[in-house]
């Protein structure tokens, strides 16, 4: 039985169709790539599962548990989200993370500046973002920047829409990699090409 | 001491400074006038009512009259924050009711008890102005902040989303948005606080003054008034989010106004 199983999902926006009797399953520990034409609700699906939008019909499970009222949190919260434009509000950069490990359920992580610092250098940072305020920040180091809180909070589930766009070659390398390591259950969506040609993902077509 | 008494008639001749007002009008094609003369009649018609209304009242002085006039003042103000912010009246009018009654009976009680100190709680010469003003505030407080509340959560519905799939809870999620819409309310009544005076005389010191009371009885009423003013506005905001953020979201914590 899947970790994650979308059973018979139908979704539209007015006339609109975007899923009928829409079926999938994804197991513990896979890498799926998402993939489907623009519009065709991939950056929905992900939305559905935390609850930013509702079925018209069909279920969501989550580890055995079916989203609904009573269960919304605990999917909330054993799923690390990486929004397309990690639309965080505009403070500084370091205030912002604070505010995020200060939140009731993430105060028993860890986090200390040297650990920030590490993962700031190893996705090829600069330091200094840490002083800025996030609307100075590029779309790039935005993307590397929700990785890293997406790491740092160190959810079951990871849910990556379009991380890599933003970045060069080398880049998107070293994060395509870092991720397909991670021992965790990852759901893509991404236009890069790079995310396909890797063996360890599962593409899952519509 | 009492102020002089003005006629209808003396105030007609204050019409006489309107004439070159709408011949400059006229001659520049502004096209205000009908709409300038309009607004004069019907202030007039509006305010002799509420004056002949009001005399009545504070003749009667009946403490269960003037509860029952302040709340119909309290259930104006809630329709007006309502229409003002948008909200759908049948979701958000009992909520809103309840923020304005909330605070602005506590404060305008502990007024009447505390400061004013009157025997009669319920007096129409208190209660009715210093309500008023307390009101007035507050709906201006609250039409601010739920504007800016549900516009900044409209305008910012990703980041809103993405915070609530960082921390699980809507409180949380919510919580900035909450601060900088009681931050806009507020800030305008502590600023107004702060240069009270200085440029123009206030309207309930000016209003004093004409009737008789000497500056320094004037001033210590204003003094008095801005503070609770400020409570009134304060705690009315605090309650409006908080009573209309009740019905304004859905089980998935996802923003329906």
């Amino acid at each position: 039985m899947g970790l994650i199983q979308f059973k018979e999902i139908n979704v539209r926006f007015k006339d609109h169709v975007i899923f009928e009797n829409f079926n999938m399953n994804v197991m513990k520990g896979e890498k799926v790539l998402l993939s489907a034409p623009s519009g065709k609700g991939k950056s929905t699906l992900f939305k559905l599962l935390l609850g930013f939008q509702k079925v018209d019909h069909g279920d969501i499970i989550f580890n055995g548990k079916q989203l609904e009222k009573d269960t919304l949190k605990y999917f909330r919260l054993n799923i690390g989200y990486v929004s397309q434009d990690v639309d965080l509000r505009n403070q500084k950069v370091w205030d912002s993370m604070m505010e995020i490990f200060s939140y009731k359920h993430n105060r028993h992580i860890k986090v200390t500046k040297q650990k920030v610092i590490d993962l700031i250098a190893y996705f090829n940072l600069s330091t200094d973002i840490i002083d800025k305020e996030v609307k100075q920040l590029s779309g790039g180091e935005r993307q590397r920047l929700g990785l890293i809180i997406c790491i740092l909070l160190d959810r079951d589930v990871w849910l990556l829409d379009e991380i890599t766009s933003g970045l060069d070659k080398d880049m998107k390398e070293r994060v395509v990699d870092y991720v397909l390591k991670q021992n965790k259950t990852i759901l893509i969506i991404s236009h890069d090409k790079i995310w396909s040609k890797n063996d360890l993902i599962r593409i899952e077509e519509w | 001491m009492k102020g002089e008494e003005i006629s209808y008639l003396s105030i007609l001749n204050l019409l006489f400074l309107i004439v070159p007002i709408m011949i400059i009008n006229y001659k520049l094609h502004m096209g205000i006038n009908k709409k300038m003369l309009y607004a004069i009649g019907r202030m007039g018609i509006q305010l002799s009512l509420v004056g002949i209304f009001l005399q009545y009242i504070f003749n009667l002085n009946n403490p269960y009259v003037n509860a029952c006039y302040l709340v119909f003042m309290i259930i104006v103000a809630s329709f007006s924050a309502a229409k003002s912010a948008n909200l759908s009246i049948k979701k958000f009018i009992i909520p809103l009711f309840f923020a304005f009654i909330i605070p602005n009976v506590v404060v305008l009680l502990f007024f009447n008890t505390f400061v004013t100190r009157l025997d009669e709680l319920f007096s129409a010469q208190y209660m009715i102005p210093i309500g008023g003003m307390l009101l007035g505030n507050s709906l201006s407080g609250n039409i601010i902040c739920i504007n800016s509340f549900y516009k900044g959560i409209r305008e910012n519905e990703k980041a809103y989303l993405y915070s609530l799939s960082l921390s699980g809870n809507k409180i949380e999620a919510l919580i900035p948005y909450f601060k900088s819409s009681i931050l806009a309310s507020i800030n305008p009544t502590i600023a107004s606080i702060e240069t009270i005076g200085l440029v123009s005389l206030p309207g309930m010191m000016t209003g004093q003054i004409l009737g008789g009371a000497v500056p320094l009885t004037a001033i210590k009423y204003q003094i008095a008034i801005m503070i609770a003013i400020l409570i009134a506005r304060y705690f009315s905001t605090i309650l409006s989010i908080l009573f209309t953020a009740h019905k304004a979201f859905d089980d998935n914590d996802i923003l329906h106004t």
